[in-house]
Order: C-alpha cells, then structure tokens, then sequence
C-alpha cells in the first residue's frame, strides 16, 4: 500500500475497493459452481456435527448428573432395638446438624414395602424379616459425603452408614472420559476441516490456474491473488460450522420424544441442553479461521510456483 | 529507458536462449524485434516483463536492474509494462469488459472510472459494442485487440507485443499496426517481436535482429515520417 500518486485516503479507498473486488469474486465463484460448494459445506458439516454433538451430548450429561448428585441421600440403620421414639429423636438432632438439609425416619414396615415394591418380591411373602428403622439422610449439597458418613457412623445408635458413592464415582469418571473425547475428536475434525478446505481451495486453483497466472502477468500482487481465495475458505468455514449448529439442533428435535419418555420412567423431566450461541459463535470464529488458514495454505504453494 | 547490458539467458536443461545480448530503447520510441522462431525474441520480452529472470548480465529499467528485484516488487514492475501476449492470455469466461478491466481492478479504482476507461480503451481498438460479449464468441483478430485494450488501459509506460500479427490477415495486421503507432506517438515506448519483415519494412521503424540468441543488427529507421505514411498506405 505504498502507493505514491495518492493521498492516505486515496489509498485506504483503493485498498477497500481491491477488498470489496475480491469479495464478490468469491462468492461469485461459490455461485457460479452451487454444487461443488455445497458438497463441500455438507462435508464440513459433517465432519463439525460429530464433535458438535458429542458436546452437547455431555452438556446433557452433566446436567442429569448435577440433578443426581442432589438426589444424592445417605441411609443410616440404627440399631436393631432402637424404637420410633429413639428414630426421631435421633433424626431431629442430626438435621440440625450444619451439613445436613434433613434426616428423615423410615420404619420397617415402610423400609419392607419399599425393599419389595423396587424388587418386584411384593407378591412372595418374604417372611418376618427384621429390619432397623432408618434415616434417610439428605447431606448439603457442597459436603464431602466421605467425612459425613464417618461422623455419622459415630452417632448414638447408629448401627451401619450406608453411601452409595460408586456408581456416581464412576459416572463422574465416565463423563472425564467422555470430555476427553470430545477434546479429542473436535481437534481431529478440526484438522480435518482445514484439509478438507485446502484441498477444495487447491483443486479450485487447478481450475483457475490460468487466471491466477494472467493476474500475476498484469501486475497483481500475490495478496491480489490469494485475497479471494481466502474468502471462500471463510465462507466454506462458515457455512459448514452454521450447518453442523443447524445439524445439532435437528438431531436434538429428533430425539426429544425418546429422551422425554426415558425421563419420566425415573420421574424426572427432560429439559435438553441446547448448544449455545456462545459455541456457535466460537464455532464460526474457529471454523472461519480454519477456512482462512487452509486457503492460504493452498495458495501459498500454488503462487510460489507462479512468480520466478 | 530499458538497457539490456550483456544478458544472457540459459533455461534449466541446457536452452541457451539469449546470449551477450545489448541494446537500449529509449523513452518514447517505437521498435521491432525480429528473428526467426526460437531466436529468442519471446525470452527477451519476457526479461522486461520480469516473468523470467537473465542468468548473466543486467535488465535496467529506468536504471533499476529488474533481474534483481524481490519477488514482492515485481508486481509493481509489471504493471509498469503491458504485454500483449501471442496467445492472447484472456480469461475465457469471462465478458470483454471484465478482461480489459483487470489491470484497473488491481490497483483499485472506482468501478465508475473503470467502465468510463473500459469504453475509451475499446473504442481505440474498435470492440465498443463487444463489452459484453464472453471472450470465445470473438475472432482471433477482436480477440487480440481485446488483450491490446488491456494491455494500454492502465497507461503503461511501456507496451511489449509478441507475435501480435501471428494469426491474423493483413488487413487486420495493417490496422494493429497503426494502433501501435497512435499509441506511441501518445508517448507509449512501444517494442514489438514480429516475424513479419514486410510490415517491418513498410513501417520503417528501428529494428532488432536476434540471431540464435545473439544480437546480430540494429538498424535505425531513416525517421518516423514513412513510417506514418506507411502505416496509413
């Protein structure tokens, strides 16, 4: 931009000029071939749903797991002489406890209906087995459940503290997991965007070989050259991360019905995570810029072979 | 205004295309290049037009040695130079109008200043009623004024035409000829490879002589007077 017949402004308009030229070069270009563009955008949507899908997945994941851990009770058996009397005094001292939301007493007989309500053995009689009556502890959602078991099992009458922490334990391992893979694969995919829209852009170079070689005869800077180039990359970065977002959704909407149903057998609700327009916006920008990159890429190495 | 001060050209496998070669064309002059094919009358175009660099010796352009320059100035070298090229070198698909406008579209200008220039510069080469029309639907002879109409539109100071005759009949040939002419006496340097010595010969111009890449004569016209009215025989 060194341009010495003009002022500074003469050459800020040259320079947007040149700008706004090569950006109608390359969306006509796009225009000119519908169906060359629009496999390639479906490819790259493609390749950007996978992982698109499997964060949103694990959004989804997540929040069933936050509700879980709310859910999260502790049971503690008292010991087996202990009466109803002794179970709600014990259970009104524990729920002043700061750590504790509420200790609420179960007796035996309602223990028993439950045992064979979630069992299914209701309709075998299972005798007269002793049970203990039991709190059923809520904690506070910010405790360590560890420590609190082994302060409870300390309290008067208690005879067994029994936390089921495993399976959360594990789920919670699953999802690490999980977001690892999605790390995983959206750096895959992103590699895969930025060949793929290499290659597009070099094949389209093959194609306009000659033109790229007339404009460099008549003088055309190689920043002249590639301008457009890089365009439609942007554009092929954009269009793909848009479909992929649009793909998401759809397939969200697809398994709305299903998901609702497997929601209500645990009598919970389903309110799916939808992508945010945070991510499309990050994916747009990381997508754009992937476009940008592989175009330049691409025409980089066609041009040096141009100029002597 | 361009000095070739003992240039050789040696293409990679062994061509020996130019060798020792030295002249020079002054500002505003009008000049013939000729030769048999494969003389090397296309290298040397190629040489002013930076789209080959010398192997030995010095390309000076306006005292600068173009062999020389960064690959980032040589734009800003050639749109310094117009060339017509033998094979026209047009964008087949797109209008005349967009293919004049290209040296325009580069550095920027207004599209309204480009479509007043695009209409100046074909009606000088008579195709103002082909702005519109794509390249294929155009004979060779439009086809070649078309690449002339590029080659000018930006005002270069310097015009290089290879084989601008090649293809086309005499009477065509005539009329390019007189339109290099106008645009030298507006001041264009204007150097021409031809293999055509009758034309040559009727305009009369300074002519270079390329033998097996050596220069082997310079003649100097006798002056541009017969040269116009040859031109308008």
């Amino acid at each position: 931009m060194r341009r010495k017949d003009h002022g500074g402004l003469g050459d800020l308009r040259a320079w947007a000029r040149r700008h706004a030229y090569s950006l109608l070069s390359s969306v006509g270009t796009l225009l000119r071939n519908p169906i060359t563009s629009t496999l390639t955008i479906v490819v790259l949507a493609i390749a950007l749903t996978l992982p698109l899908g499997l964060n949103t997945a694990l959004g989804n994941l997540e929040a069933v797991h936050e509700n879980l851990d709310r859910l999260d009770s502790i049971s503690v058996f008292l010991e087996l002489d202990a009466d109803e009397n002794d179970a709600r005094r014990v259970a009104s001292r524990l729920s002043s406890w700061r750590n504790i939301l509420a200790a609420d007493p179960i007796s035996p007989e309602t223990g028993m209906r439950e045992l064979a309500g979630a069992t299914g053995l209701d309709r075998f009689d299972v005798g007269d087995v002793p049970l203990p009556w039991v709190l059923e502890v809520t904690p506070n959602a910010t405790v360590d459940i560890a420590e609190l078991a082994q302060r409870l099992r300390r309290a008067e009458r208690v005879d067994m503290v029994v936390v089921d922490l495993d399976w959360v334990r594990r789920l919670d391992a699953i999802l690490g997991v999980f977001a690892r893979l999605v790390i995983l694969l959206a750096a895959l995919f992103a590699a895969s965007v930025l060949f793929v829209i290499s290659n597009n852009i070099r094949t389209e170079i093959q194609r306009r070989r000659e033109e790229i070689e007339i404009l460099a005869l008549v003088g055309a800077t190689p920043g002249y050259i590639r301008r457009p180039f890089l365009y439609s990359g942007l554009w092929m970065g954009l269009g793909g991360a848009l479909l992929a977002w649009l793909a998401v959704h759809a397939g969200l909407w697809f398994l709305r019905g299903p998901v609702e149903a497997l929601a209500a057998t645990y009598g919970a609700s389903a309110e799916m995570v939808v992508p945010s327009v945070q991510i499309l916006g990050l994916m747009l920008a990381g997508s754009g810029a992937l476009g940008v990159i592989g175009a330049w890429i691409a025409v980089s190495r066609q041009l040096a072979r141009i100029n002597p | 205004m361009i000095r070739f001060e003992h240039v050789a050209k040696r293409y990679p496998g062994g061509v020996q295309a130019l060798s020792d070669v030295n002249f020079e064309l002054a500002r505003g002059e009008m000049t013939f290049l000729t030769g048999h094919s494969g003389a090397g009358k296309s290298t040397l175009l190629r040489l002013i037009a930076v789209l080959e660099r010398p192997s030995r010796g010095q390309v000076l352009f306006d005292g600068k040695n173009i062999g020389r320059v960064s690959s980032r100035q040589i734009p800003r070298l050639r749109r310094k130079v117009g060339v017509i090229f033998q094979d026209h070198k047009l964008l087949t698909d797109r209008k005349v109008l967009d293919n004049v406008a290209l040296p325009l579209l580069i550095a920027g200008f207004s599209w309204s200043e480009i479509r007043r220039r695009v209409r100046a510069a074909l009606d000088l080469v008579g195709l103002l009623d082909k702005e519109n029309t794509l390249i294929p639907a155009l004979s060779g002879g439009q086809q070649q004024r078309v690449g002339i109409a590029r080659a000018m539109i930006a005002k270069p100071p310097v015009l290089l035409a290879d084989e601008p005759t090649g293809n086309l009949d005499p009477e065509l040939s005539e009329e390019l000829m007189r339109l290099f002419c106008t645009l030298n006496e507006l001041g264009t340097t204007v150097l021409i490879a031809t293999h055509d010595l009758d034309l040559v010969e009727r305009l009369g111009k300074r002519t270079l002589v390329l033998k097996s890449g050596c220069m082997v004569d310079d003649r100097r016209s006798a002056g541009s007077r017969r040269a116009d009215s040859g031109a308008g025989a």
